[in-house]
């Protein structure tokens, strides 16, 4: 307090604001007040922006989507899907029958074939190797009036040539001694114009015939199974066919309509605003000019249709071929893939005998005006098993095998990720010395510094063969899905992905154990505990809520990545087969971050393509928006009380 | 520097040095020395923070320790249970601490065992976040008790002990944090004594609680003292007074004086403590 009351007016003066800043009847408190409101405010609402501007273009895909599978029933092309799903897995069994063929043929005509091949290889390379001698004395030949004992130098020079040649080949360990040295004659011997390749070759290529003719004789049944089985769909595949091009034709002028229709609706806009009446009047008069003829979907789909008795008698037969075919096919192959083929064929056939047989019924049932409500648009995209573009049949947009594989992908990643990361926070937070803090925390976090495209690399080059390889040692084979086929799989993109997670979850787990309070430990400390029983009795169930929210953002990170899996998840679009238990994770893949950079790039702006990756987008924007909420309710709900 | 007087008769120094049982209360008789503190030096890093230290406090009563912030009293309770180890730089730099007979700084004492028979309460409560039947038996359950039987005697009698059981017997299972503070730091207590400690060390244990709450530790810690020998810190004087036969007052980790309640309060030796306990501090 001052010693002397200070005059009332002095005292005022320090009360009233400054009169302007820079000028400004503001003052400066309230400017940068406001400075930072509009910051926040610039942040939402960009946020709003985003998501305006994905549900401007993703919603409309159902209109488009309802349209285009209005069309796919009204056109027929839905009724001969129904013909269509027998056949496909027709050509999947046959196919297998046809690789078992193969492996079992290969086992004869193998050791033969592989004696002809290395003969041929190594003529084509002594050839490469005198190419020059051999032009030399071709030109020799055409040129007239060579002299004699010049052609011969040059057959001399190319025979020597070709000695050399044949002295520096290694031939494969296939040959007997006479072999070889027929062989070395015979190639040494080899001029441009011979008019017959080597001796020595045209007896290798005719022991390889007569080894596939025995192996031909010997699996005759089995050829003749596989023969009888295709050729059992043909009527079928006939009918299909015919009934298809219709569909399709009038499918195509469905679509022509459309467009049409689009024109004749931005020609009447444009008429609308013209300027001028003339313009006006032309713009119309052009609109009037645009032919929309409605289409006769009922007229068109009446002889397909028609079809449907035809198809129906050509089911048992059929049915009877395949089952015949099958009792011709050995009960088990000569070699292990042989067996292996077969079996899987015999597993599936009585499914596919069930389709082929169900699908007149459902023909029956279906009916080609039966509306299709937008909703249906939707329920086909969330739950549509087939993601199929570009097609010149029907493009479909079901977002489940991309759903299958991000989710798979991602809880891959998680199960390694997490105990990892948590590990690790655990021992850096409550067992390291400081020495070793400093070391650990920054070389984790530094992960996060790898550009994700690099990652992608890494998991191509290294990881992929590094799987592989693994797979293939034999007293690893008891581990489900060993050997692995594909080199870029689900569980490579999951590795990868784990790896980006770590120091996102390592961060935010350790700072949950760093912020249980001290008291816990040293009451527990106090009371006996060992530092173990203290960090898992204690520290790590009373940091639980923070290590979830850390799991759950890392998760977050790992259902957006797109690089990586674009790279290393393999790109299959199809719903894994489940089949292989665990071994499913070595399954390829594709994802809703890969699909979108994959495809958005390549396809025309506002086509249903285009909106439906949209509606991706939108999917994944939803996903991420739950997580963000559960794993802040779950903070939320289980924070430790304030003492 | 001032010598501290045992307060008791001449104590003999006890001639086992064998480690004891969990039931340990009832071994010593009171009034023999507990804690026998022999001129010993602690530092934090290089600065020293206790001076010659020389004190012995018999088992089965209370004793206080009084004096200034930053005087040292905290922290020569906690070497008691070798608590300060936690921190980093922090050790005996001479002199021994023998609780019943063992120097607990000897090289070859096993520190989680020696902080089962010297149980400790802290200044501001710390139940752990679990129920208040797993905050009583968490000391058996580090031990290896796994019997049901063995863990509800065992989190009865701490409970009935720290006066907390006809409060909060029907909701065992519910969180600590939803006692109320004095409830919580008497948990704490029930918490200790749970393991049957020899010793009981309070680190101030009132300095959070309103002052009925209050009332009733003090109450506690009176009853306490017939099973266990405590020791207490406080700032309050008038607590000191209230619940201890012993004090001693510390003085810029030195030991001024040690000797009887009444003595210390009503006719002290040295001037400082005088001074102290009168309020005329600087």
């Amino acid at each position: 307090m001052n010693e002397d009351k200070p005059s009332p007016s002095s005292d005022f003066q320090g009360l009233i604001k400054p009169p302007s800043f820079f000028g400004l009847r503001v003052d400066r408190q309230s400017l940068i007040k406001h400075f930072f409101t509009g910051s926040a405010a610039v942040t939402i609402l960009t946020l709003f922006l985003i998501m305006y501007s994905l549900l401007k273009e993703g919603t409309g895909f159902l209109p488009t989507y309802q349209f285009e599978l209005k069309v796919y029933r009204q056109a027929g092309l839905e009724f001969c899907d129904f013909i269509q799903k027998p056949l496909t897995e027709n050509t999947a069994l046959l196919s297998k029958l046809n690789r078992a063929v193969n492996a079992d043929t290969a086992t004869l005509t193998q050791k033969a074939q592989a004696r002809r091949d290395a003969l041929f290889l190594a003529k084509g390379r002594i050839e490469e190797k005198t190419a020059r001698l051999r032009e030399a004395v071709t030109e020799a030949l055409e040129t007239a009036g060579t002299p004699p004992e010049k052609l011969a130098q040059a057959r001399q020079a190319l025979t020597e040539a070709n000695a050399t040649a044949v002295a520096e080949e290694a031939f494969p360990d296939v040959y007997n001694a006479e072999e070889r040295r027929q062989i070395a004659t015979d190639l040494t011997a080899m001029q441009p114009d011979a008019a017959e390749p080597p001796a020595i070759l045209k007896t290798l290529s005719a022991e390889f015939t007569e080894q596939d003719r025995i192996a031909k004789e010997k699996y005759a049944g089995f050829l003749e199974a596989v023969e009888a089985f295709e050729e059992a769909t043909e009527p079928i595949v006939e009918l299909h066919d015919g009934i298809a091009e219709l569909a399709k034709a009038t499918k195509e002028a469905a679509v022509q309509q459309h467009m049409a229709e689009d024109a004749k609706a931005q020609l009447l806009a444009a008429a609308e605003s013209a300027k001028t009446p003339e313009a006006k009047a032309n713009f119309l008069k052009e609109a009037e000019a645009t032919s929309l003829e409605a289409i006769d979907y009922k007229g068109k789909i009446e002889p397909i249709v028609a079809k449907l008795p035809e198809y129906e008698a050509m089911i048992p037969p059929y049915v009877a071929a395949i089952k015949a075919a099958m009792e011709k096919v050995p009960q088990k192959g000569d070699t292990k893939e042989a067996t292996a083929l077969i079996n899987e064929v015999r597993k599936q056939l009585p499914k596919h005998l069930t389709h082929a047989e169900q699908s007149p019924a459902l023909m029956k049932a279906w009916q080609w005006d039966k509306p299709i409500p937008l909703i249906q648009a939707l329920t086909a995209f969330l739950f549509g098993g087939d993601w199929i573009t570009n097609s010149s049949w029907q493009d479909f947009y079901g977002v489940v095998p991309l759903l299958t594989g991000s989710l798979l992908i991602a809880v891959i990643a998680l199960v390694i990720a997490l105990p990892l990361s948590v590990a690790a926070a655990i021992y850096t937070n409550q067992f390291a010395t400081p020495r070793e803090q400093e070391l650990i925390k920054p070389f984790i976090e530094f992960i996060q510094a790898i550009p994700s495209v690099v990652l992608g690399f890494i998991g191509i080059s290294v990881v992929g063969d590094l799987i592989k390889e693994t797979s293939n040692i034999p007293w690893l084979q008891w581990i489900p899905g060993f050997p692995v086929q594909e080199r870029l799989n689900m569980f490579n993109a999951g590795l990868l992905l784990a790896l980006m997670a770590i120091p996102t979850m390592f961060s935010l787990a350790e700072d949950a154990i760093q912020n249980v309070p001290r008291a816990f430990s040293e009451a527990s400390e106090a009371l006996g505990a060992t530092k173990l029983q203290t960090v898992f009795r204690v520290i790590f169930p009373a940091s639980l809520s923070g290590v979830f929210a850390a799991m759950l953002l890392g998760l977050g990170r790992i259902v957006g990545e797109t690089m990586v899996v674009l790279l290393v998840a393999g790109n299959r679009i199809a719903i894994p087969d489940f089949s292989d238990g665990i071994g499913t994770v070595f399954q390829p893949a594709h994802t809703l971050t890969g699909i979108i950079a994959q495809e958005l790039g390549e396809v025309s702006k506002g086509s249903s393509h285009w909106q439906a990756l949209f509606m991706v987008g939108i999917l994944l924007f939803s996903i991420s928006l739950f997580i963000n909420f559960v794993s802040r309710k779950v903070v939320k709900r289980f924070q430790l009380p304030k003492i | 520097m001032v010598t501290a007087e045992p307060p008791q008769k001449a104590v003999e120094v006890l001639k086992t040095t064998e480690t004891k049982s969990v039931e340990a209360p009832e071994a010593a008789p009171t009034g023999e020395t507990m804690i026998s503190v022999r001129n010993m030096d602690f530092n934090y890093g290089t600065k020293r923070a206790l001076h010659g230290i020389n004190m012995e406090i018999p088992s089965r009563q209370v004793t206080a320790f009084i004096g200034p912030s930053g005087c040292g009293k905290s922290t020569l309770l906690r070497c008691f249970n070798r608590i300060n180890d936690r921190i980093a730089g922090a050790h005996i730099s001479g002199g021994q601490v023998v609780i019943k007979g063992k120097n607990i700084y000897d090289a070859d004492v096993d520190t989680t065992q020696l902080r089962r028979q010297v149980g400790m309460v802290f200044q501001k409560y710390n139940p752990f976040p679990k129920s208040i039947y797993e905050n009583v038996v968490y000391g058996l359950r580090i031990n290896g008790v796994k019997k049901k039987s063995e863990l509800d005697e065992a989190c009865e009698y701490a409970l009935k002990a720290a006066a907390l059981w006809d409060e909060c017997k029907d909701r065992l299972k519910a969180n600590a944090f939803g006692l109320s503070g004095g409830q919580m730091q008497r948990l704490c207590i029930a918490r200790a004594v749970a393991v049957k400690p020899d010793v009981l060390l309070m680190d101030e244990p009132c300095s959070a609680l309103d002052p009925i709450a209050t009332l009733k530790v003090e109450e506690l810690i009176v009853d306490l003292k017939k099973d266990y020998t405590v020791v207490i810190v406080t700032h309050n004087m008038q607590q000191a007074r209230r619940v201890a036969e012993l004090t001693a007052f510390m003085y810029l980790g030195e030991l001024i004086e040690f000797a009887e309640t009444d003595q210390i309060f009503g006719n002290p030796q040295q001037k400082k403590t005088e001074d102290y306990v009168r309020g005329q501090f600087s």
